[in-house]
């Protein structure tokens, strides 16, 4: 008998029985509600665009690219801490022992500065243990991805409770639950930037330029971009550098609203940090470094972004000082630009001080320093910034 | 909660894997035209002669690491990451999903023996991915082995396919007292025989007739009488061509009586009741 495979007729079959079954009733199968499950942890994934970042970027592409379990990336996360707790001379070896000892008063009166890293896995840790004792009281939101036999939800918040779950499920004793994980599941249709956005700006502890990514994805949304499912570099959200509100009047009033409410002004400032160079972009995020003191960092040529904003965290500057700092002649990228013909007059200005250095003592500098800048912190970064300057310049004369 | 229908007979070839695969497909393409949002079913093969697996996925090729087997063997905490893994599409339907059986499950009865929770190791994994799905039907063995019985402690409810001679309705009871030992002995609740498939049914042997009225007219079986699927050759002819029987005959007198029950099952999955 040869094969018949009329596909196009069992439609008809199954369609005249499905009609009888919705006689009186034919919404009973539509069900397109947010709903509450328990969902495998494996069939969660963190959103590889989420602008708020859980790990830092290096451990965030591999984990996203697929080179990284969840597993082994907390395991990375956790040696990286390792190595940088070992280095403040506070080493650890189970991740317990970053919480403090609740039996040793001596703890109450130290006030440890942590690393970024340090701090975040004390914080995973400090949520993974809420976890254990108290149970995911606050589900995660998620969108329903799945494709073919492929099951899977994408996070839209709360990617630190999942990400605290996997540690507690692997490095942290006492783990009785079954590996799921209770989630709002949002249908696809309904997941939207605005709502994650305006989740994210919600909660505290939104860095500046987490912020900025927000800002991109929001101005590219309504540009008609489309948002990818795969981890992105920073130039994918600068894309939005080209891009404004202005022609889309109608989204304006959305997007800033999905931003916290700011002012359009504030608005484009922090859209304004995705010109920061990638390094400084991931320095800034990690140290959490507010707006206000990065904004002038956009304003030198990019190879100096890292160094500022380096000095920002050593020196802890106020964004008074950074401005100041930014606004120094010698910074600024036109006039580093070495086909003009024209030398910049503070070039001019730079090199003839250069000869009074046999004349001028160290001690007569820094006190001329500390009265110029009235802060040794201040003083401290303009000599960096010069002392940099001065090995570049050395390093054009040795080249030529 | 989703239904999960396993389809339990210990006598051979009265149409567990037939009535398996074809009620899988067709619950999928019901909810589908119903506009049910997750129309997906999954079906799982826990027969080491893989039947249900071949006509489904065109192979049973299956083995260590893609079948069920897989799963039964796989750590307790890895167990429900790994039937994900193993789960095929149907070459049937994209919402037909299948956890293939593998010739390796004989074995594996074997090897289970004597583990703490064996008869656990399908239910276990499976309650975690449970609400992804509409529906799931488990097609098994013809025998009450370890395999049938962890089939029955996953499950929600038995269907029991039967052919209308004198011998199969007779031992028709013990099947159902077998299941509801399982629901009793292993204390799962949510387990019930939900209804008895006439299967093969001639209408011009005398015998079937009246074997089929008799079953009617039983004060439990006749309540759990859910349909009646004619003998068909459409069906066989159906299997040598890895088809679903909608697909290879949608007129045949046994499409049109698989779509019923189908309906009937559908319903109950709309309902949540019985």
């Amino acid at each position: 008998m040869p094969p018949k495979n009329q596909t196009h007729r069992i439609d008809d079959l199954l369609g005249s029985v499905t009609e009888e079954l919705l006689l009186g009733n034919p919404q009973q199968f539509e069900d397109n509600s947010i709903r509450v499950e328990r969902l495998l942890l494996e069939m969660v994934r963190p959103d590889p665009v989420q602008p708020r970042r859980v790990l830092p970027e290096q451990l965030h592409f591999a984990f996203h690219n697929n080179r990284l379990t969840p597993t082994q990336a907390l395991k990375e996360l956790v040696q990286l801490v390792q190595v940088a707790a070992r280095q403040r001379g506070r080493p650890f070896n189970n991740v317990l022992e970053l919480l403090p000892n609740p039996d040793d008063e001596s703890d109450e009166d130290q006030s440890v500065h942590l690393s970024p890293e340090e701090q975040l896995l004390h914080d995973l840790v400090n949520l993974a243990v809420t976890i254990r004792d108290d149970g995911q009281v606050n589900p995660l939101t998620v969108v329903d991805v799945s494709q073919g036999v492929t099951q899977q939800f994408r996070i839209e918040t709360g990617e630190r409770r999942y990400w605290a779950t996997w540690l507690l499920r692997d490095f942290i004793a006492g783990y009785e639950g079954d590996g799921m994980i209770p989630c709002i599941i949002i249908p696809t249709e309904r997941s939207s930037v605005f709502r994650q956005a305006k989740e994210n700006t919600a909660r505290s502890g939104l860095s500046a330029i987490a912020m900025a990514r927000q800002a991109a994805l929001l101005v590219l949304t309504v540009h008609g971009y489309e948002i990818p499912s795969h981890a992105v570099t920073n130039d994918f959200y600068r894309q939005a550098l080209e891009l404004d509100l202005r022609s889309k009047r109608e989204y304006t009033e959305a997007v800033l609203s999905a931003m916290g409410g700011i002012k359009r002004g504030q608005f484009s400032y922090i859209k304004g940090l995705l010109r920061l160079s990638d390094e400084a972009m991931e320095l800034a995020d990690r140290h959490a470094i507010e707006e206000g003191r990065l904004r002038y960092v956009t304003n030198v040529a990019p190879e100096y972004h890292t160094e500022i904003v380096r000095q920002i965290i050593d020196f802890n500057l106020s964004s008074k000082q950074v401005k100041e700092l930014c606004a120094g002649d010698g910074l600024d990228a036109a006039d580093r630009d070495d086909k003009v013909e024209h030398l910049p007059a503070s070039a001019v200005k730079l090199a003839k001080i250069t000869q009074a250095s046999n004349t001028t003592s160290a001690q007569d500098l820094a006190q001329a320093m500390l009265r110029q800048e009235g802060d040794a912190s201040l003083a401290r970064a303009r000599l960096q910034a010069m002392r940099k300057l001065l090995t570049e310049a050395e390093r054009y004369l040795t080249g030529d | 909660m989703t239904r999960v229908f396993v389809f339990t007979n210990h006598k051979g070839g009265v149409g567990k894997s037939t009535s398996a695969t074809n009620t899988a497909l067709g619950i999928a393409g019901m909810l589908r035209r119903a506009g049910a949002p997750n129309a997906r079913v999954l079906l799982i093969d826990t027969d080491s002669q893989a039947h249900a697996t071949l006509v489904t996925t065109g192979t049973k090729e299956y083995g260590t690491d893609d079948s069920l087997y897989t799963v039964l063997m796989a750590d307790r905490q890895n167990a429900a990451q790994t039937l994900l893994n193993c789960i095929v599409q149907s070459t049937w339907d994209a919402d037909l999903h299948v956890l293939p059986a593998s010739p390796m499950l004989e074995g594996a009865e074997r090897e289970l023996m004597g583990i703490a929770g064996a008869p656990y190791r399908l239910a276990d994994p499976l309650s975690r991915i449970l609400n992804r799905y509409a529906a799931i039907v488990i097609d098994t063995c013809p025998s009450f082995s370890l395999m049938t019985e962890m089939g029955l402690i996953a499950a929600t409810d038995a269907i029991v396919p039967v052919e209308p001679r004198y011998l199969e309705t007779v031992g028709l009871m013990s099947v159902i007292g077998k299941i509801n030992d399982i629901r009793e002995g292993w204390r799962q609740p949510n387990l019930r025989v939900s209804g008895i498939l006439v299967t093969k049914m001639n209408t011009r042997i005398r015998g079937h007739n009246h074997l089929l009225d008799e079953l009617k007219a039983h004060s439990v079986l006749g309540k759990l009488l859910l349909g009646v699927v004619p003998a068909n050759e459409a069906v066989s002819y159906a299997h040598q061509n890895h088809q679903s029987i909608f697909n290879y005959d949608p007129k045949a007198s046994a499409s049109k009586a698989y779509a019923q029950f189908v309906g009937k099952l559908v319903q109950r999955i709309a309902k949540g009741g019985v």
